[in-house]
């Protein structure tokens, strides 16, 4: 035990003997860049890892360096082979001389690089997130939007230092045909491990203002062509996809194609050909709306020459109706004026004619009718003169009878008058009382009372009797006896005087 | 519709119907004058939002708070 007593000299140095033997040649090894740094003489620095895939934590680790003569030829060689920048996160298989240095320990001399094992790497990688990002059905997203007619409100993620940023710009603003664009930065880093984050962040900073533009635009220009590992990057790509603006992608990098390019709605080269892009949309827009002019102005002159060529042909026609109308009827007038001149003198001396023949007949029947009418009148003259005189007669006749018969009616009447009158004066003088008192009647009162009856006269009463030549005063003396109805006044008549 | 509310999609559609109508020959001498007004009317507002800068959209995406 005693015996087995080393100094950490002497343990280091019996290590490095042992490892020589053990690796006397250069090992392949597979592994992680984990760390990785380049110091100002060119000499690479990296830390190796092996990663589990399952637990995802580190279960090896190993300091490697590359000297920079090495590192000068290898760095391009594996760049333009994978495309990808040689930087931590890339698995690497290398060819290692395993090292050990009492100092600094063990470390892993690095003296070549296969990059088709991290070509390979890559692919499976790239292949598994394509596949995840088809799974959740939204690799096809964003190319199913719609690109606006023009994008005309660009959104840019991008980095504020980069080169292409400015060219870019510039190009939008100084287009040929000086369309207007908007542009507006949202910064990002657009290179290394923090890329993916970084832009992921700037799309989430974009997404409220969706409606104040119309596409994003991720673009990266000049100095670092590769890194493309940050853009192989699932979530990223889940991002893009999804985004509700088109996204148009000019990472820079003409070889492959990266997973947010694959996504994205339209993929350029650069961000020159993203500028050129746009404005050729805007143009392409603009051209239309030229074309469009140009084809209402001839649509609209075929239309006006068509109404124009109608309107012609319409006053030709009508020209030509008219004229035919007017000949039409000018010969008609002709013949008519003919033949009225031929019909006229004919006519006069018809109408002419007659009329003489009408005069004439008139003249005669005029004449007839006076002399008729004379006599008529004289005719009726002496019929009402007879009418008159035997009227007159007939009248006198009359007046002659009836004065006669006036004359006898009146003589009779007076003699009827006068023979009524001596009767009435007969009947007038034969019912005078006076005239009756001288036949023997008389008129006996008592207390000045005419008496015709027996009825309250007694005995010893005073009488006045009325004669027609006197008054006898009386006294009833006898008895007073009562008539037979019969002899009534008689009786009582003969019992006075 | 007001063609200072209108995209640039709706205008293109309005223009495109209108010049479907001329086409087809459905519009009438004064129909077509008023059309072919209002399709000059649009390409004239789609060349100017194409060139002319609008002020409002610069304010909005300067005044952008992030």
């Amino acid at each position: 035990m005693a015996n087995a007593q080393l100094t950490l000299s002497e343990l280091n140095l019996l290590i490095k003997e042992t490892l020589d033997d053990t690796f006397a040649g250069l090992v392949w090894v597979k592994a992680e860049i984990g760390e990785f740094t380049v110091n100002r003489n060119g000499h690479c620095y990296l830390e190796l890892v092996d990663i589990d895939p399952v637990s995802n934590q580190i279960i090896a680790r190993a300091k490697a360096t590359i000297w920079s003569y090495t590192f000068r030829m290898m760095k391009p060689y594996f760049e333009t082979t994978t495309g990808q920048a040689f930087g931590s996160g890339l698995k690497i298989l290398v060819s290692v001389k395993i090292e050990f240095h009492p100092l600094y320990g063990m470390s892993l001399n690095v003296r070549d690089i296969d990059p088709a094992y991290t070509m390979g790497d890559m692919a499976l990688k790239r292949r598994e997130i394509i596949l995840r990002l088809q799974q959740d059905g939204v690799f096809e997203m964003n190319k199913e939007l719609e690109l606006p007619a023009v994008p005309q409100r660009i959104a840019i993620i991008s980095s504020p230092t980069a080169a292409g940023l400015q060219d870019f710009l510039n190009q939008l603003a100084h287009n040929p045909t000086e369309i207007c664009f908007y542009t507006r930065l949202f910064p990002a880093t657009m290179q290394g491990t923090q890329t993916a984050d970084s832009i992921i962040n700037a799309l989430e900073q974009i997404y409220p203002y969706e409606d104040l533009f119309d596409v994003v635009v991720i673009i990266r220009g000049g100095g670092a062509q590769l890194d493309l590992a940050s853009f192989d990057h699932y979530e990223l790509a889940y991002h893009v996809a999804q985004f509700p603006l088109p996204v148009i992608t000019g990472i820079g990098h003409d070889k492959d194609e990266t997973i947010v390019d694959l996504v994205a709605h339209t993929k350029m080269k650069t961000p020159t050909a993203v500028a050129e892009f746009l404005i050729s949309g805007a143009e392409t827009f603009e051209g239309r709306l030229l074309e469009i002019e140009a084809y209402c102005s001839k649509l609209l002159s075929e239309r006006l020459k068509k109404e124009n060529d109608w309107l012609r042909q319409t006053m030709v026609r009508l020209k030509q109706g008219v004229r035919h109308f007017v000949q039409k009827e000018e010969h008609q007038f002709s013949l008519t004026a003919l033949l009225l001149k031929n019909r006229v003198p004919s006519f006069l001396e018809r109408q002419e004619n007659r009329f003489i023949r009408h005069r004439h007949r008139l003249q005669m029947k005029g004449r007839g009718t006076i002399r008729d009418q004379i006599h008529f009148l004289k005719k009726k003259d002496s019929d009402l003169q007879q009418l008159v005189s035997r009227f007159m007669e007939i009248r006198n006749d009359h007046l002659g009878k009836a004065r006669q018969n006036l004359k006898n009616r009146l003589s009779f009447q007076l003699k009827e008058q006068l023979a009524k009158l001596s009767f009435t004066e007969e009947k007038i003088r034969l019912v005078d009382p006076l005239e009756v008192l001288k036949r023997g009647y008389s008129l006996t009162y008592k207390n000045g009372k005419l008496v015709r009856t027996i009825q309250g006269l007694n005995e010893g009463d005073q009488l006045v009797t009325q004669l027609h030549d006197g008054k006898v005063e009386s006294e009833i003396t006898g008895q007073v006896t009562p008539l037979l109805q019969k002899q009534e006044s008689s009786g009582l008549t003969g019992n006075i005087g | 519709m007001n063609p200072k509310k209108m995209t640039y999609k709706e205008a293109v559609a309005e223009i495109d119907e209108i010049l479907e109508k001329i086409e087809q020959e459905e519009l009438d001498v004064d129909e077509l004058s008023e059309k072919v007004k209002r399709v000059s009317l649009l390409i004239r507002f789609c060349k100017e939002k194409l060139h002319k800068t609008s002020t409002e959209v610069e304010n909005i995406l300067r005044e952008m708070e992030e």
